[in-house]
């Protein structure tokens, strides 16, 4: 059975069907067509496919697309302003914590969930927020020096 | 899959007789779209989400009352909780990741009934009620009955959760949930103990001693012998002792991919003498003796 589903996405109001068993990251890949968020272990495991909904960290691979109706979502394609990247996205540059750079688009919605809810997070902070997710080329202390970075510099 | 989000309790109990057996009740989702993509999808899809009224956490005459819907993460973040109820906090903030902890509801933990649910022992060292609506009423269902197997419970396929009652434990009482797991985040538990310990006025001795067992049954266990052995008395590093090995007499684990029975019943006696050194400190500020 097909829904209708309208949503915000990134700030702008989409409006969009999809078959009631469709998670919010094959509605985002397949029928909005936006690649960003990533599909890896599909059971919620592993955060390749955080985004932010209502201002919350979720895997959206174990969201109900049907749960983004009027809702607010936030995904990586939203946090970059044109040309210039957002400061968690420059910061995961210049610290070099991307390797394959699968888990990055996971890594970077947690951390910005992070900091949207607080400035200076401590070290226990950073460990909560990013405990969902994984990271197979494992560079877990630059990740970890870019999420400082991105505090310094937010 | 036929889908439907009913605005009231009343329709969504209408759904789930008018579908039976092959409906099925959606809440955050976590263990139902991962059943959706890697088993198999029902028949009828029933999204309790719409149902206003079904989320939050409030006290009422001497108990807290918490929403189906509640995320484990309002539990995990509540001053109340954390104040009234640490065993049931303990376990929430060492529940799967922020962000399963973000969408799963203690509605579905706890109808999941699955023997490892971070959120059952707590319950039933709580001794807690399950509110349950079915066509014909409402009814109160201690956790103690509520729990019938593995996925099995008293909802039924029939019933919707819509509340859970939990007295709040007298003051001084101390709880504590300690999980095994290979990892410290994001995984299933091999034994979770729940320890709830109350003192007497004096603070010398265990008034009352409430023991929950996780992942070493078909349901989560309370630990009656145990609990028998210790109340009335000081705890003493010997009783101690001698409360752990009893404890994991009255697990019955089995073998299975995270864990042999026997290395499950050595955890519960670990995690029980852990549990109860941490609660006798806690409630009567004295080393154990
Ligand atoms: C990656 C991952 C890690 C996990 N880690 C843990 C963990 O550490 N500890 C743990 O305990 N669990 C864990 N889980 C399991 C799961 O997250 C929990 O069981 C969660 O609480 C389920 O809640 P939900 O709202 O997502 O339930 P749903 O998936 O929506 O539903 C679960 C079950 O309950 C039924 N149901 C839901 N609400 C009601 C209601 N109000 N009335 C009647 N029936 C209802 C559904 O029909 C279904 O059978 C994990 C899951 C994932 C994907
Ligand atoms: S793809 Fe969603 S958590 Fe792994
Ligand atoms: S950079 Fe490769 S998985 Fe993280």
């Amino acid at each position: 059975m097909s829904v209708k589903i309208n949503t915000t996405i990134n700030g702008q109001a989409v409006s969009a069907s999809a078959e009631a068993s469709t998670s919010l990251l094959e509605f985002l890949r397949d029928t909005l067509e936006m690649k960003g968020s990533k599909l890896c272990c599909n059971t919620g495991e592993c955060g390749a496919c955080t985004v932010i909904y209502n201002g919350k960290p979720i895997n959206s691979c174990v969201t109900m697309a049907a749960d983004a109706n009027g809702a607010q979502i936030t995904t990586i394609e939203g946090l970059a302003d044109g040309d210039k990247l957002h400061p968690v996205q420059q910061a995961f540059i210049d610290t070099g914590a991307v390797q394959c750079g699968y888990c990055t688009p996971g890594y970077i919605m947690s951390v910005k969930a992070l900091l949207d809810r607080t400035k200076k997070p401590t070290q226990a902070d950073i460990e909560e927020a990013v405990s969902g997710n994984i990271c197979r080329c494992t560079g877990y202390n630059k990740i970890v020096d870019a999420i400082h970075l991105a505090a310094a510099k937010l | 899959m036929e889908y439907f989000e009913p605005k009231s309790i009343g329709d969504a109990l209408s759904l789930l007789s008018k579908h039976g057996a092959e409906a099925k009740v959606i809440a955050g989702g976590t263990d139902v779209m991962v059943d959706i993509k890697f088993k198999e999808e029902p028949g009828a899809l029933v999204n309790i989400k719409k149902i206003p009224s079904l989320a939050g956490i409030t006290e009422r005459g001497g108990s807290l009352r918490i929403g189906a819907l509640t995320t484990i993460r309002d539990i995990e973040t509540s001053a109340l909780v954390r104040e009234k109820l640490p065993v049931l906090w303990d376990a929430c903030r060492q529940f799967a990741s922020l962000q399963v902890r973000n969408t799963a509801t203690i509605g579905g933990n706890i109808c999941r009934a699955s023997p490892s649910g971070e959120s059952l022992t707590p319950l039933l060292v709580l001794e807690a009620n399950a509110i349950l609506a079915f066509s014909d009423g409402e009814r109160s269902e201690p956790f103690k009955t509520f729990f019938q197997g593995p996925g099995k419970s008293a909802a039924g396929a029939k019933g919707l959760l819509t509340e859970v009652d939990i007295p709040i434990p007298p003051a001084g009482s101390k709880g504590v949930y300690l999980k095994h797991a290979v990892r410290g985040a994001m995984d299933i538990a091999m034994v979770g103990v729940a320890v709830m310990l109350t003192p007497d006025a004096g603070k010398n001795n265990a008034q009352d001693v409430r023991i929950g067992l996780g992942a070493v049954g078909p349901t989560p266990l309370r630990a009656p012998k145990t609990e028998a052995l210790l109340k009335g008395k000081a705890l003493t590093a010997a009783l101690i002792k001698e409360a752990g090995a009893l404890a994991a007499t009255e697990a019955s684990p089995i073998t299975d991919q995270r864990s042999s029975a026997e290395n499950r019943r050595w955890i519960v006696e670990a995690l029980t003498r852990r549990g109860l050194e941490q609660t006798w400190k806690a409630a009567t500020g004295k080393e154990v003796a």
